[in-house]
């Protein structure tokens, strides 16, 4: 029996927290998984052992999003405690309590970008990335490559991720095309400082394991193996399964298992996944005991039939073809057309689908030489008038840093919107600058 | 007039007590090899002694199944288990005799059959085992507690060459295969072994015109009523340490949060209370290596007591513990421990305390320490390992998983007021733990016989597990063998009320119509609507009611 690997398992069903009694994000969601987790004994096995999450604080959010008005506005305790999940997750690896973890945890968080007003394809803030900075705040700054498994393209960590260097965000995805949220095809490659730090891989509809564990193989692998990151976090959607009712796609618990295996993660955090009778169970039960290095080979569905999951052979080709091309992407990204040291522009419509907000944000970032430069933003919904954002980041040169400081001074008095917020990583400093400290009177005192 | 018997691993004590308090007490030591004997002549001891009215219950608190297992006395079971597709079987299957044959079947964790049992391998397994002229048997299968159809078929298959059969839902209603598959095993290992000693039993009390009810201790703080015990020997494992905590609540009057020390010869047993009651393990206890769904007081040992010898390593390093070598140097014994320790400190006076101050000098003088230093050393890193230990235990406890938003953001965490100390060091140490856990202390009195006081106040406990779908129209109560068609608007409040129910139901013919619905507490209900196709269809229900450990409250007042 091979126990050499402790995992720890962080496992928070949020029992008392919905959507709404018949969305796919119910009570209900983990439950049978927790079934079966608990009569395989998975918790009584000597190198696996069962955490309680933390409780994320509104710190914790405000180092990785702008939210507008606040965090306390756009989140609620349940999404406190599964980002604490994943925050724990992060703990027990830094500090060497566990070799590997696994957040499984809801709500989820994949669909939560760099801004926040609400609730948009069933998340509001990234478990994902509230974990990274959590790990960047206190162990340092680390290369971390983020690889996103669920069905549905990442779009939110794409977006808090885009311009930043030193996290390789890869998402593995059904072709947007074909399903929410429709973006994440082959040429989002990431910001000017980032070229090549995003990677998208939009599979096409009935892939089955054979072409997810192709694209481990044949391109994930050979990524990582050239990227070298500290830590492979691996957000574990669950909706690739071939009996998800809200996706296409053929993957099955032994798929999830292999792929778990062959990349690794040192750190796992359920993303989406809404088969909850027939492949939650046994999809986790396979992620456990694959990270855990135990042997996975008896876990199957009761209606898996490897037969009828078979992929064509022109997905087969099809795929072959994408890992190639985006190897090539990842390897010498088409450049931007971009002029070092000067900001470079880019809008976005983002709709938050629960919500119904649409919000307009008009991005800037610094095309740095130096560091991945000072970003900033401004965002219009029709619930926040006008609320802007200014980021420092973590590897910020002087020039970046001052930049950002000129921009937040700036802000303060021509600004004519609703808030500011300000995250310095580098020195640790985040600000909130609301409406009133931004009238005539409060100009004043500045 | 109540009979409590704690046939213990040193003595065996009995105690007599009515509604006064205490009428009349006992010790022997204990035979190992002769329990029996041990029992003859404890009863022989106490019943000399005049009493006014009839001995109404009889509790007793033995070692026996404990013993067996820890003594590999055990009969050769042949198990038959159904696992279906999952953890690999070589996770639970060893450890499990000599005779573990692994069957094809599975049903899923609704309960539903996904593949039936191969009745062909099944016989095959049975004709194996009357060859090898097995009689005791264990049939468990994953889910049986949601659908017990293949252990009923299984159990069908052996009956005629079987003893004894036990089977996996009737042990625990609680999901977790290999803890089942374990209790059973040992269920079945043991169930001879405890028969013919329960058949001893009954001749014993017999012989001393004793005819009133008999109970057995378990492990969860309560009594199993005897002619059920004989079905669930593996019940009455571990019902020592669980007699000592029971005693004690007699002896004092524990209401707050709390730590319990059981401080021995040997070993300090550490067990938690919250709000007044002892907390269970979670899962169920552990023993021999092997994980079981038997339930137990929570309680952590650490190899540290009044006789632990007192070592001085390389480089100065003290320790106490975990050897224990003969009695104190004061009673006559050749190691110093740590109660010479206590009486070089005068905290004590036991037996010669010169030999106890000699002793230590030498040990000291080997060390180029005073002899009071020594002494010092040796309380604080007792009191410092005591404390480290507990508050281990504690974290662990307010570290245990929860899984809603409320229990996570709001729950109550335990936060121990006192410290409640039994044991023979118990008053010599009292003062020293409560500095270092800056707590108040109670030792309570007469703690010669508080096993035996606590077996025999003693209440029983039972738990049960109610799992309803009202899809599939059906209720089941694993452990009682209740199943039950349902309407499809079968409801929580409706699922509670039938499991308190059942619960008392079943105690009133099992010996103890004393048991009212108010003394069951629901513990866990849950209702989570299943839905299919984005539309609310059916729910789950899973409802989980105990009677919690306690005493005879009618004859506690004399006790105190």
């Amino acid at each position: 029996m091979k126990t050499s690997t402790h995992l720890g398992v962080i496992f928070f069903p949020a029992y008392d927290w919905a959507i709404s009694p018949t969305h796919p994000e119910r009570e209900e969601r983990l439950l049978y998984t927790q079934d079966q987790l608990r009569e395989e004994g998975v918790f009584d096995l000597p190198n696996i052992t069962e955490y309680k999450p933390e409780i994320a604080t509104y710190a914790d959010i405000e180092r990785t999003h702008f939210c507008f008005p606040g965090p306390q506005e756009v989140s609620t305790e349940s999404h406190l405690v599964a980002a604490g999940g994943a925050i724990k997750a992060a703990r027990l690896v830094m500090e060497k309590q566990v070799d590997k973890a696994f957040a499984l945890v809801r709500p989820p968080g994949h669909h939560a970008m760099k801004v926040v007003h609400g609730n948009r394809g069933f998340c509001n803030i990234n478990n994902e990335a509230i974990l990274i900075e959590f790990i960047r705040e206190n162990y340092g700054n680390k290369k971390i490559a983020i690889v996103d498994t669920d069905c549905h393209h990442g779009d939110g960590t794409q977006d808090i991720y885009w311009h930043d260097p030193n996290i390789l965000f890869i998402s593995l995805h059904q072709d947007g095309r074909t399903l929410y949220p429709g973006t994440g095809f082959s040429d989002e490659l990431g910001g000017p400082t980032a070229r090549g730090r995003t990677i998208n891989i939009p599979l096409p509809p009935n892939t089955s394991d054979e072409g997810f564990l192709h694209v481990i193989d044949n391109l994930v692998q050979p990524i990582l193996d050239d990227f070298k990151p500290d830590l492979i976090i691996n957000s574990a959607g669950q909706d690739n399964h071939y009996g998800d009712p809200i996706t296409n796609m053929n993957f099955s618990a032994q798929g999830y298992a292999r792929l778990n295996e062959k990349l690794n993660p040192d750190i796992a955090v359920l993303e989406g996944g809404y088969s909850i009778q027939g492949a939650l169970p046994y999809v986790n039960l396979g992620i456990v005991l694959a990270m855990a290095g135990l042997d996975y080979s008896q876990v199957r569905e009761p209606d898996y039939d490897p037969e009828s999951l078979r992929q064509s052979p022109q997905i087969t080709e099809y795929i072959k073809k994408l890992c190639a091309q985006t190897m090539q992407n990842y390897l010498k990204p088409p450049p931007l057309n971009v002029k070092p040291n000067q900001y470079d522009t880019r809008s976005k419509a983002v709709y938050y689908d629960t919500d119904g907000i649409s919000d307009q944000q008009l991005e800037q970032i610094m095309v740095c030489t130096s560091c991945s430069g000072v970003r900033h933003l401004t965002s219009k919904t029709q619930r926040n008038s006008s609320c802007m954002g200014i980021e420092i980041p973590i590897d910020a040169c002087q020039r970046c840093r001052n930049e950002g400081y000129r921009l937040l001074k700036e802000g303060r008095l021509n600004f004519k919107g609703k808030t500011i917020k300000f995250i310095n990583r580098r020195e640790q400093e985040y600000l909130t600058v609301n409406e009133f400290e931004l009238t005539p009177m409060g100009r004043y005192y500045f | 007039m109540l009979l409590g018997i704690d046939v213990g691993g040193t003595h065996t004590d009995a105690v007599i007590i009515d509604h006064k308090g205490v009428v009349a007490t006992a010790k022997v030591e204990t035979d190992h090899n002769d329990l029996i004997g041990s029992l003859d002549a404890v009863l022989e001891r106490i019943l000399s002694s005049h009493l006014t009215r009839p001995i109404s219950k009889i509790n007793l608190s033995t070692t026996l199944t404990t013993n067996a297992i820890v003594e590999n006395e055990l009969e050769e079971v042949g198990v038959l288990a159904v696992s279906g597709p999952g953890l690999a079987p070589y996770y639970f299957s060893s450890d499990l005799g000599h005779n573990f044959y692994l069957l094809a079947g599975s049903i899923d964790h609704r309960g539903t059959l996904q593949l039936k049992l191969d009745e062909f391998s099944a016989n095959n397994a049975v004709a194996d085992c009357q060859k090898k002229q097995l009689k005791v048997f264990a049939v468990v299968s994953k889910f049986s507690i949601r659908n017990p159809e293949i252990e009923q078929t299984l159990a069908d298959l052996v009956t005629t060459q079987a003893d004894f059969i036990a089977i996996g839902h009737r042990l625990s209603g609680r999901l977790n295969f290999p803890r089942r598959l374990a209790t059973a095993y040992y269920n079945a290992a043991v169930w001879r072994h405890f028969n013919t000693f329960a058949d001893a039993i009954t001749q014993s009390l017999k012989k001393h015109n004793l005819n009133a009810p008999v109970n057995i201790l378990k492990a969860d703080g309560g009594t199993i009523d005897f002619k059920n015990s004989r079905n669930n020997p593996i019940q009455t494992i571990l019902s020592g340490p669980a007699a000592s905590v029971m005693g004690i609540i007699a002896l004092s009057s524990i209401t707050e949060d709390a730590i319990i020390l059981d401080i021995g010869g040997t070993t300090t047993d550490i067990a938690i209370f919250a709000n007044g009651a002892p907390l269970l393990e979670k899962e169920g206890v552990s023993f021999g290596g092997r994980a079981t769904s038997v339930r137990a007081i929570d309680t952590h040992s650490i190899g540290i007591g009044g006789d632990s010898a007192i070592t001085i390593g390389k480089n100065a390093k003290i320790m106490v513990g975990p050897k224990r070598l003969g009695p104190p140097l004061a009673l006559g014994g050749s190691q110093a421990t740590l109660i010479d320790a206590c009486n070089v400190k005068k905290l004590c006076d036991l037996g010669n305390s010169k030999k106890s101050f000699a002793g230590l000098q030498i040990l000291a003088e080997k060390n180029q320490m005073k002899v009071v230093e020594l002494a010092d050393r040796v309380l604080e890193l007792t009191m410092k390992t005591i404390h480290k230990e507990t508050n281990k235990l504690l974290e662990a406890i307010n570290q245990r998983p929860v899984y809603t938003v409320e229990e996570v953001v709001h729950g109550q965490k335990i936060d121990p007021q006192k410290i409640y100390i039994m044991g023979g060091p118990a008053a010599i140490l009292a003062q020293n733990l409560g500095q270092v856990f800056n707590l108040k202390t109670e030792v309570p009195e007469n703690f010669a016989v508080a096993n035996a006081i606590g077996a025999a106040l003693t209440r029983t406990t039972m738990e049960i597990e109610l799992f309803a779908d009202t899809g599939k129209k059906v209720m089941l109560i694993p452990n009682l063998d209740i199943k039950q068609e349902v309407s499809s608007s079968y409801s929580l409040n409706q699922a509670k009320e039938d499991g308190v129910n059942a619960l008392t139901q079943h105690l009133k013919e099992n010996g103890h119509p004393e048991i009212l619905n108010r003394d069951v507490s629901v513990v866990e209900a849950e209702a989570f609507n299943m839905v299919d196709d984005y539309a609310v269809g059916s729910k789950t229900i899973r409802v989980s009611c105990q009677i919690r450990p306690g005493l005879e409250t009618n004859y506690l007042q004399g006790i105190k």
